[in-house]
């Protein structure tokens, strides 16, 4: 089982639910972050007065599933993310070593 | 209403109360208990109120201590009895003399006992409590009413003090079962607590309580979302009717255990008598509590709830009983007043406790108690409403609260909140007949145009910044442009932010997350930005209209900042313009003066005028410039009387104007009649701040943007603008505005028509620098 943690932008949020939901996964969660990475803060210039912007809001999109399905969720996660300019965020894989269900402690690839 | 209520509820408990009490009874009799002993039920059981899960309350009384080691063995088995036949009995033993005792952590003890009723054992037993208890009320009965106020108080804590919950608890939530009971325990106590007849609600909650019970086959109080779509086909519309009611009774216990308080001590007593000299001829207060004197002024206007807000008081409840059902005529003017203040929702509060709201604005009763049923709105729209004209005083992001500073119009923004959700339960787009019944209301008001539109166009809009928020690509140049499409002026943007801001913090207590706030100023900011790009210097070209002479060549912001009168006014003063040089005009409203003034453009033109002002002891508050294609500018100068010459001399409004001309026609100098002005006074030194002047050749595509941000003192602006004038440069169009002790200045100037070079911006930028520290 695979593990993907997307950082994308606030308004792509439907469009990659959607794209998701399209190809049968259903499980997800979602979560109002802040952050930088590339994009970096930049100064906001406000009625003469600076502000330093350096925590943007993105949205992070976490969902575990099985090994097999890996290379489909990430193609199909950057077709609906992208829009091709900075920000648009970064997808992360990790290995899971176990899925419980807690109402009736289903184990594994059963209990996504 | 009552649509779930159970016909003849009350009859299924005391048939099940009666059912109870014969098998306990013969449990009893079955038991070889000893004598001497009374079995009494308490609490529900002794109300005759038995619900079907219920626990069975029972004391078992004896005359003293060793009689209670004795008792047990039968006691057990008694119990054990009851415990076959399926209920759920909860006991205790307790010799008579500490059941008329007072105990610190026993209070229950006390409560419980005021619904005893005998059931079995000795009746002499029970006759001998019964006449001790009666005896220990009379005396101690105002004392066991202040403490149970304050045990409900802690219990109403944990809900925190309000009925608005997703998932409330019918027993023992805000203005639920408890509540109830409580009202009519503190009556029984203390003679000085009213009675009210609350048995509506009462039928309504046991109702759905039974009902509760029956389906989970427990003791289920929380009425949790799957409770309410198991009770109702309209979830929504049983919340409602339970809210309906539960408010009644919190506001009920309030009333209660307020009444069952003791009058407080001395110091504090003193206070309270020190803000009862604020009473006036209309309104007497007591103990933070205001009365009315006078009927009469019930029926005219909102003076009450004014008072009420100006000395963040509530109204007694005498006052609220006399207010019930009545309804002030009022027109837009008594709206502003209640709705400048800086408490405001204090008075909207005191309003919608008595009905007046509803009866006031009758559209209001369409919101009442509705509930949006979803996870994530915590409250019913009227609460919501309220709630987010609350946020407005306690706003803790700097950047929002300084904004907030900046809108000279706050009873504009209070009214758009109070009425952008008032179409909601009306099966049509809310939004939509939100602005549609605000239009009807500020009709019915005879709101000024210019007000009506401003109030509509935030209701209209008040979902479009967190629509952009989340939907829409922040860095795209389309959405800012559609932003500033949509939204027009730096004014109105200001203004539909702030609301955005109120809206959002009023849908749940941690709906403000400082993501959403980060989403929110960024999309401010974008819109801000855009807006003062093109608005100040994009030029109106061949407008349509006979006016079409005067505009050609105005920036764009002209006719989105003023509105189709005032313009007329403007192109009526233009047309003086052919048999004077300039044209003057001086109004009074607000509490402030504005001076517009036509003429033909010259350099220095506005730094003479804003000096002439200057020299009246005048403190200009605001200003604009603008200049069309045949060199005419209009000038608007806002400024407040702070030593009130022109308001105690109204002569001196015409020396004003005169002085003024003078000084546009360059027949005396603005310098000299600024020489003999006193210094001003500096504020103190902690509240100093270093003055920033920024240039930007960016901002526009023909102009240099100056931003100055600096200390107000008066001249100020004389002394910048003459700054400018002197560089030989040409002020395209200003935006002068002021907060507490800073100025905001924005113009965008040239030379020669072109953008200033490096060399002459660094310059003036020292220059500035040193007018803005200059004293």
């Amino acid at each position: 089982m695979k593990k993907i943690e997307a950082i994308i932008q606030p308004h792509k949020l439907e469009e990659v639910k959607e794209a998701i939901k399209a190809i049968g996964i259903d499980g997800m969660t979602v979560s109002e972050v802040r952050g930088h990475g590339r994009q970096k803060g930049h100064k906001e210039v406000y009625r003469g007065m600076e502000y330093q912007v350096d925590l943007l809001p993105k949205i992070k999109i976490e969902i575990v599933i099985p090994a097999a399905r890996l290379d489909e969720l990430i193609r199909t996660l950057v077709a609906s993310a992208r829009t091709g300019k900075i920000g648009d965020g970064k997808i992360f894989v990790y290995d899971v070593a176990e899925a419980i269900r807690i109402r009736n402690d289903d184990r594994g690839e059963g209990a996504l | 209403m009552n649509s779930i209520a159970v016909p003849g509820v009350r009859e299924t408990l005391a048939v099940r109360a009666a059912e109870v009490e014969h098998r306990v009874r013969s449990a009893y009799t079955n038991t070889r208990f000893p004598s001497g002993v009374a079995l009494t039920a308490t609490g529900g059981f002794g109300r005759g109120e038995l619900f079907p899960y219920s626990d069975v309350d029972l004391l078992v009384v004896v005359e003293s201590e060793h009689q209670i080691a004795p008792i047990k063995p039968a006691l057990s088995e008694f119990l054990q009895t009851l415990w076959d036949g399926g209920l759920r009995p909860s006991h205790a033993i307790q010799t008579v003399n500490y059941c008329v005792t007072d105990h610190e952590d026993n209070l229950e003890l006390t409560i419980s006992l005021l619904d005893r009723r005998r059931i079995a054992g000795d009746p002499e037993m029970y006759r001998w409590l019964d006449q001790r208890f009666r005896a220990y009320l009379s005396k101690r009965g105002a004392a066991i009413a202040d403490r149970l106020a304050s045990h409900a108080n802690a219990r109403r804590a944990k809900f925190q003090d309000t009925v608005h919950h997703l998932e409330p608890n019918l027993k023992d939530g805000p203005g639920g079962l408890r509540d109830l009971q409580t009202i009519r325990w503190l009556a029984a106590l203390n003679p000085r607590v009213p009675a009210p007849d609350l048995s509506a609600a009462f039928e309504f909650y046991a109702g759905l309580r039974v009902r509760m019970h029956e389906s989970a086959g427990r003791d289920q109080n929380l009425l949790s979302f799957d409770v309410q779509e198991s009770l109702s086909e309209h979830p929504a519309e049983l919340m409602r009717d339970y809210l309906r009611h539960a408010r009644a009774v919190d506001q009920a216990a309030r009333r209660s255990m307020e009444s069952a308080k003791p009058r407080e001590g001395n110091l504090v007593e003193r206070f309270h008598d020190w803000r009862s000299r604020i009473s006036n001829t209309e309104f007497t207060v007591l103990r933070d509590r205001v009365w009315l004197r006078s009927p009469a002024s019930l029926d005219r206007g909102l003076s009450l709830f004014e008072f009420v807000a100006r000395h963040e008081l509530r109204l007694a409840f005498d006052t609220i009983d006399r207010l019930s059902g009545r309804g002030p005529e009022t027109v837009w003017e008594d709206w502003r007043a209640l709705l400048s203040l800086p408490h405001a929702g204090m008075g909207l509060r005191a309003m919608q406790e008595s009905g007046v709201l509803a009866s006031a604005v009758p559209e209001w009763s369409h919101v009442d108690c509705l509930v949006v049923r979803d996870f994530y709105h915590h409250y019913t729209v009227d609460e919501h409403t309220l709630v987010a004209i609350d946020s407005l005083e306690t706003i803790q992001d700097r950047r929002f609260a300084d904004l907030w500073a900046e809108i000279d119009d706050p009873a504009i923004v209070r009214f758009a909140l109070l009425m952008h959700d008032i179409g909601k339960g009306s099966g049509h787009d809310h939004v939509d007949e939100s602005r549609r019944v605000a239009h009807r209301v500020l009709e019915r008001l005879r709101t000024p145009e210019n007000d009506r539109a401003t109030v509509e166009f935030l209701v209209a809009h008040h979902l479009d910044l967190s629509t952009i928020m989340t939907s829409r690509d922040l860095s795209d140049e389309a959405t800012a442009q559609m932003l500033a499409e949509r939204v027009g002026t730096v004014e109105r943007l200001k203004r539909l932010a702030i609301m955005t801001y109120a809206d959002i913090s009023a849908v749940n207590p941690n709906a403000m997350s400082p993501w959403r706030l980060e989403q929110l100023w960024r999309v401010y900011l974008l819109a801000h930005s855009e807006l003062t790009k093109t608005l100040y210097t994009e030029r109106i070209h061949d407008a349509p209209g006979e006016r079409a002479g005067f505009l050609e060549g105005l920036p764009t912001r002209y006719l989105r900042t003023h509105l189709d009168s005032e313009i007329a006014g403007h192109v009526e003063l233009a047309g003086q313009l052919e048999s004077r040089a300039v044209a003057i005009e001086i109004v009074h409203e607000r509490g402030v003066y504005r001076l517009t003034l036509l003429t033909r453009d010259h350099p220095g033109l506005f730094a003479a005028v804003a000096g002439a002002i200057s020299s009246f002891g005048l403190s200009i508050l605001k200003a604009e410039a603008f200049s069309n294609a045949h060199g005419i500018v209009v000038d608007t100068f806002t400024f407040s009387d702070p030593h009130r010459s022109l308001e105690l001399n109204p002569p001196e409004v015409d020396r004003l104007r005169g002085i003024v001309r003078k000084v546009v026609e360059g027949k005396l100098d603005a310098a000299q009649l600024l020489r003999g002005r006193p210094k001003p006074l500096l504020p103190s030194r902690g509240a100093r701040f270093e003055p920033r002047v920024q240039l930007n050749n960016f901002a526009s595509e023909t102009a240099t943007l100056i931003e100055i941000v600096a200390e107000d003192r008066a001249g100020l602006l004389y002394d910048l603008t003459r700054a400018i004038s002197s560089a030989g440069c040409n002020i395209e169009v200003v935006l002068i505005d002021t907060e507490a002790h800073r100025a905001l200045d924005v113009f965008y100037v040239t030379v020669r028509g072109e953008k200033l070079d490096g060399e002459l911006a660094k310059k003036l930028r020292a220059t500035l620098l040193a007018a803005c520290s200059a004293s």
